[in-house]
């Protein structure tokens, strides 16, 4: 038994950079991982934590982790949406989102595979190229239905038919999920209000695969270099992601296979531009009193806190209050690291927590620019009951302000009318 | 055996000079072999610890060093981390003070005979082979009484405010395990035991020797004793702390105390990378003070 331990610890230390390694040695266990992490507050459980991870981790590639230790560890693992929270407030400072990623990896390619949700959904996102499983020529099926239905300036134009500089990426979830096909749709028009020149990918455009690299799927390097030399040979010049997780991966987890990330902006820090150059004019008043979720990928895993905040400043009429934790500290709403598959009650609870945490801000609206957290969200006012709290994309306040015909909801229906 | 005189330069505050003067050397029976084998086991041991250590972080990925783009930057970074410790510091004072307080009370003990070695060859210590020399027979000259008791004394502070901060408040009582707790208490002893055995050694010497031991002192045994008196308490003072010492070392690389070693690489490795971070490094402390914890 011990001798199996030991093999299987050194298979999992090999799947770890050295790095990685030192790291799991150098936790201090001062438990400041364990006050902050949004799990933990859902589930006290020590063995969720950061530290509890960590020793756990330790043990295991060191062969001395108990098989009853390995069971909660693997759970453990899981049950963490990576929201990075452990790194921003660990003294130590040790990359911990970046360590557990590593670890499910390292785990898979061990023969230890990931919870059966994770499986499934990585199985769809191979085989279909998005996890909904949906099939490739319906991808840009809402940029057709908003165009019949009167809520585009013009037909966005297809890459392959007309290439453009800019592209937008809508992502998986905005092209397919009918509850976020209106964010793809008033992307498309503020981009057209700002006179922008884009153009989408249509059934050309890739699922960015990153849900790969959150859930440890050795295939995310080869399925990445697949998608970073597509972008190359196109020549485009900047592509605008609507999804913060689809930023996370072309931006940050393409780096190593694509040298060229700083054409990758995420839509609200391209907003901001347009914002500040004054393309787009928003003039009508729109009296809210807004609190800001700042969606993980893109607050503490790439640092973009402030276009988002600036962008939202600048619909006349609304009013920005900051929840308690805000910016680096921002409490996850559980959607990220494929936690919801694994476990969405917790990720119903942690979106509960963050909609209350808003609600005593006074705001009467929470705003996110991320369309999985805006589901997420969703989520957490169902849970909360009565909370009177709104979620809102950040499309939608400047849509209201800009276009109040093209607000979510008459959206949301006009798809639905032209839907098949 | 008996108090040995012996020459040595001290500082003579009266005269605001140095001087050569004679001290007495409280010398008593030490168990040589003893010490011997168990400092150079508990060494060889934690040194074959972190090397086992080291031969297991070489199973991982190799990863190409890239180094940090901005040195001076990343440097900054790292020496305020690990000196001043700001992350703390921005979460809590107390804590961060308990911290500070361990860590440079230990580093003040591990650089005395970095110190020693310094004034040595300033010709300020006229004892020969300082470094073993302090170690293994305490003159209680001043330098290294005040050295000592200072630095000693931030740890003794630290430890005891980490050690009634564990106790008395729930939220960390909770996050505590048996191991915290051992680790402490063996902190404790460690230095709690060196002021008992300097105290002892302390009883038999006249007040302007002990003056300077001004720590020390306090742990005097109350009244006038005899060297012949205290002897057999002071081999057993001197036999006790070097154990503990041994322990301590020889528990430290399977302790949570080897971050006191791997955290500053953990660190250094992060600054070279993350060190443009303005919501790590370099943070607005009004932001971090509007951020608590709700735990907080």
């Amino acid at each position: 038994m011990a001798r199996y331990e030991k093999i299987l610890g050194n298979k999992i230390a090999a799947g770890l950079t050295r790095r990685q390694l030192i790291e799991v040695n150098a936790c201090a266990r001062c438990g400041e991982c364990r006050m902050w992490c949004p799990v933990y507050a859902q589930d006290e459980r020590e063995e969720i934590t950061a530290r509890g991870k960590l020793d756990s981790l330790r043990r295991f590639v060191d062969g001395a982790l108990t098989e009853s230790g390995r069971k909660d560890f693997i759970n453990a693992l899981y049950e963490c949406s990576a929201c990075g929270q452990c790194h921003v407030v660990c003294p130590v400072r040790i990359n911990t989102h970046e360590l557990w990623e590593q670890a499910r990896l390292s785990l898979v390619n061990a023969g230890i595979p990931q919870p059966a949700g994770q499986v499934k959904q990585l199985a769809a996102i191979k085989e279909f190229d998005n996890p909904l499983g949906k099939p490739r020529n319906e991808r840009s099926r809402w940029a057709q239905a908003a165009w019949e239905a009167g809520l585009l300036k013009s037909p966005v134009p297809l890459w392959r038919e007309r290439p453009a500089p800019v592209i937008y990426f809508a992502g998986c979830m905005a092209s397919y999920e009918p509850a976020l096909q209106p964010i793809a749709v008033q992307s498309a028009r503020l981009l057209q209000e700002a006179g922008v020149d884009f153009a989408i990918l249509g059934e050309d455009e890739p699922c960015c695969m990153s849900k790969l690299r959150r859930m440890g799927d050795p295939a995310f390097p080869r399925e990445a270099q697949k998608r970073a030399d597509q972008f190359t040979r196109m020549g485009v010049d900047t592509i605008v992601v609507s999804c913060a997780g689809c930023y996370k991966g072309l931006y940050s987890d393409y780096a190593r296979f694509w040298p060229r990330p700083q054409k990758v902006v995420h839509f609200s820090q391209y907003l901001d531009r347009l914002v500040q150059e004054g393309r787009i004019h928003l003039k009508r008043r729109t009296p809210l009193v807004v609190t800001y979720h700042d969606p993980c990928h893109l607050g503490r895993h790439n640092q973009v806190y402030d276009q988002p905040r600036r962008v939202l400043r600048s619909v006349p009429g609304v009013e920005l209050v900051e929840m308690p934790r805000h910016r680096a500290f921002s409490s996850c709403c559980g959607m990220g690291g494929g936690l919801k598959t694994v476990s969405p009650e917790i990720q119903h609870k942690m979106a509960e927590a963050r909609v209350r945490e808003a609600n005593s801000t006074g705001a009467e609206a929470i705003v996110t620019p991320c369309q999985t957290c805006y589901l997420g969200l969703i989520n957490g006012v169902k849970e909360a009951g009565s909370s009177g709290m709104k979620i809102f994309h950040l499309n939608e306040l400047l849509m209201r302000s800009l276009c109040p015909d093209i607000a979510h909801e008459s959206v949301a229906n006009a798809l639905a009318r032209t839907a098949p | 055996m008996g108090t040995v005189i012996q020459e040595v330069f001290r500082y003579r505050f009266h005269v605001l000079r140095w001087q050569l003067v004679q001290v007495e050397v409280v010398d008593f029976p030490k168990p040589w072999l003893l010490f011997h084998l168990m400092v150079g086991l508990s060494l060889g041991y934690m040194a074959f610890a972190f090397f086992r250590k080291w031969l297991g972080w070489g199973r991982g990925i190799g990863e190409a060093a890239s180094g940090p783009r901005d040195y001076k930057r990343s440097s900054m970074v790292w020496l305020i981390e690990v000196f001043v410790q700001r992350q703390l510091f921005a979460f809590s004072f107390p804590r961060w003070l308990i911290h500070i307080l361990i860590f440079y009370g230990f580093l003040g003990l591990a650089l005395l005979p970095v110190a020693a070695i310094v004034l040595r060859a300033g010709g300020y210590l006229a004892v020969s082979n300082t470094l073993p020399h302090h170690y293994l027979h305490p003159e209680g000259y001043f330098f290294v009484k005040i050295w000592g008791d200072s630095f000693g004394l931030l740890l003794l502070i630290g430890l005891a405010s980490a050690s009634i901060r564990r106790t008395l408040l729930p939220e960390v009582r909770q996050t505590s395990n048996q191991l915290d707790v051992v680790l402490l208490g063996l902190l404790l002893s460690v230095t709690l035991s060196g002021f008992f055995l300097e105290g002892l050694r302390l009883a038999s010497l006249p007040a302007e020797i002990v003056r300077y031991s001004y720590v020390g002192s306090l742990f005097s045994p109350p009244g006038t004793h005899t060297l012949e008196q205290l002897r057999p308490w002071l081999t057993a003072c001197w036999t006790f702390h070097a154990l503990l010492v041994a322990i301590l070392i020889t528990y430290l690389p399977h302790s949570k105390l080897r971050h006191s070693l791997l955290a500053p690489i953990v660190i250094g490795l992060n600054a070279a990378e993350e060190y443009k971070r303005e919501d790590l490094y370099w943070p607005d402390m009004k932001k971090y003070s509007e951020t608590r914890s709700p735990q907080d």
